[in-house]
């Protein structure tokens, strides 16, 4: 009975560091978010408030649309991208048991590095005197400047981050292949199913809660996209990598215009709890 | 197996020959999967032949290198800011990992086992936390740091990014699945709750402390965004920080990518020595 008694004290000793690290510098910085998208808060810590002012003027200002437009666009290229290749390549290595362990390792094996590391790495291949300007040079062909024509360069940043990030999304593929009981895709043989039949009316169906899950997860980082966009281009060409978090940064930590810079991201904040719900809506259906 | 016995010979024999020809079959599957894992690592192998070629010859692909030397790699290792960089990140790396491993597991043993006031909301919001994405919070976060004097320190660098909420749940879900009883017969024995905690908890939850101790390790070995805005010096500038303020104008090729080439060595010795390990972990918990 003493025992029992004591466990509220310990319970709420033990959350307790948990607890002032997430008042302090989680739920206060939330909600601070909201707050400050009301000010004027600038680098010298004067503020004054101005009530939805940032709002309108970011619903005025071309730079926010020009930065969603850019941002939805490369989701629209990122997300299909890095599907077809997380799938295709689960797909292989679900078939293929030579060498297994070796391709799969090779396939993940950039993930664990930053998008640091693969923007620099990337930066030169693009290059004009870099690796694939070169290969293209030895054919006669180009040179083509993927980082510096609008056209070319966010379908050149959507593949340095599927290169990076890619394995991750294969692996949850992968493991949701191996849950699917072979039983079925067997019967379906006997029964003289076309491999693409097999695939297209046993596999994918059974497969769809997990494609939706990477694709949920890749939406969301696709709009966080920041480090690449940093390292490769500053947001240029004349603005066509201008993203979202590109925008904060920008107004954040070189105007210093701290209150406008909350305003973007409450816009961030809104696009991820909208994904977030959609996702929580059809993973709730999946289940009942 | 005891059904296989019971088959006749024949059609043991048969179904062995089918599934030899389609084992065959699958050759070019197998093919494909190698190239796209060649494919997949050439951009590092591209990197380290840069960083060992001779500096100021044309490299990779217009001309291999005829020899290879390690001059670029000793100039990296004896720049003084490449050093400094590394320790930062180093710290910054281990001191999160361990403060974390040791606050989540703290608070995922009261919440899983623990009755106190407020445990459900408080959970409930530690939860809702994990929807609003870091970078929306930035700004408050900078201002929050930056009003306790904490820009360009160490703590500054490392504690606003302790309260990971990924660590708390995974901790959580984890000690759900331990039985009560092994935690009642501990106090009925009459151990203090942090006797319980050191000689019950930690050393079951050893295999998801280890997957959450290379998670927070990388995460933060390879974090760019914040250590970018708060580390402002070389005294807490971190190693990914470090690179992009290395610009290829001023450098040699293939001293940059030497520089990069030394930056993934620990995500690639973490990669080696745990690829099953971090592997089947994603699958298991989704950890990203």
């Amino acid at each position: 009975m003493r025992q029992r008694l004591r466990d509220p004290v310990t319970g709420l000793l033990f959350v307790l560091p948990v607890l002032v690290l997430f008042l302090i510098f989680r739920i206060f910085p939330s909600l601070g978010a909201a707050g400050m998208s009301l000010t004027n808060w600038n680098i010298g810590g004067e503020w004054d408030f101005i009530g939805a002012d940032n709002y309108t003027r970011l619903f005025d200002d071309v730079n926010f649309w020009l930065s969603l437009r850019v941002t939805l666009v490369y989701v629209a290229i990122y997300v299909p991208l890095t599907l077809l290749v997380a799938l295709g390549t689960a797909l292989l290595l679900n078939q293929v048991v030579f060498l297994r362990g070796l391709f799969r390792g090779m396939l993940f094996l950039p993930y664990v590095t930053s998008f640091v590391l693969a923007g620099i790495i990337w930066r030169w291949i693009y290059e004009f005197d870099g690796l694939i300007n070169g290969l293209l040079a030895k054919a006669d062909l180009g040179p083509v400047a993927f980082l510096e024509q609008t056209a070319l360069v966010l379908p050149a940043l959507a593949v340095v981050s599927v290169w990076k990030g890619f394995g991750y999304s294969m692996l949850i593929l992968l493991a949701g292949l191996k849950s699917i009981p072979s039983s079925y895709l067997e019967a379906a043989r006997v029964d003289g199913a076309s491999a693409w039949q097999r695939f297209r009316r046993i596999t994918l169906p059974l497969l769809k809660p997990t494609i939706f899950f990477v694709v949920v997860i890749e939406t969301i980082s696709a709009f966080q996209t920041f480090d690449t966009v940093y390292v490769m281009t500053g947001g240029g060409p004349v603005r066509a990598t201008y993203t979202l978090i590109y925008g904060i940064y920008d107004h954040g930590f070189r105007s210093f215009d701290f209150g406008y810079a909350a305003t973007w991201g409450m816009v961030l904040f809104a696009i991820v709890l909208v994904v977030s719900l959609v996702q929580r809506r059809f993973l709730d259906r999946g289940t009942t | 197996m005891t059904i296989t016995a019971s088959r006749p010979v024949a059609q043991v024999g048969a179904a062995r020959v089918a599934r030899r020809r389609w084992r065959r079959s699958r050759w070019p599957l197998a093919a494909l999967l190698a190239l796209l894992s060649v494919l997949t690592v050439s951009p590092f192998l591209a990197m380290f032949v840069v960083a060992l070629s001779p500096a100021g010859r044309p490299t990779v692909p217009a001309q291999w290198p005829d020899s290879l030397t390690f001059d670029n790699i000793a100039r990296v290792l004896s720049a003084s800011g490449f050093a400094t960089w590394t320790v930062n990140s180093l710290v910054y790396a281990v001191v999160s990992v361990v403060i974390i491993l040791l606050t989540s597991s703290m608070a995922g043993y009261a919440f899983a086992k623990k009755r106190f006031p407020g445990r459900e909301a408080m959970f409930w919001t530690f939860l809702a936390t994990m929807m609003v994405p870091f970078q929306a919070t930035l700004i408050p976060t900078f201002v929050l740091v930056n009003s306790l004097d904490g820009v360009d320190t160490f703590w500054g660098l490392i504690v606003p990014t302790l309260a990971n909420s990924q660590a708390v749940f995974l901790m959580r879900q984890f000690i759900l699945g331990l039985p009560d009883e092994l935690f009642d017969a501990a106090k009925v024995d009459g151990a203090s709750e942090w006797r319980v905690y050191w000689t019950i908890v930690v050393p079951l939850t050893r295999p998801i402390l280890a997957t959450l101790g290379v998670f927070v390790f990388l995460w933060h070995w390879n974090d760019f965004l914040w250590p970018l805005v708060v580390g402002q010096s070389d005294a807490t500038r971190t190693l990914t920080v470090g690179l992009t303020t290395l610009r290829t104008e001023e450098l040699q090729l293939s001293v940059l990518m030497a520089s990069a080439a030394v930056s993934v060595v620990p995500c690639l010795l973490v990669f080696f020595l745990l690829q099953r390990y971090l592997v089947n972990s994603i699958a298991m918990t989704g950890l990203k």
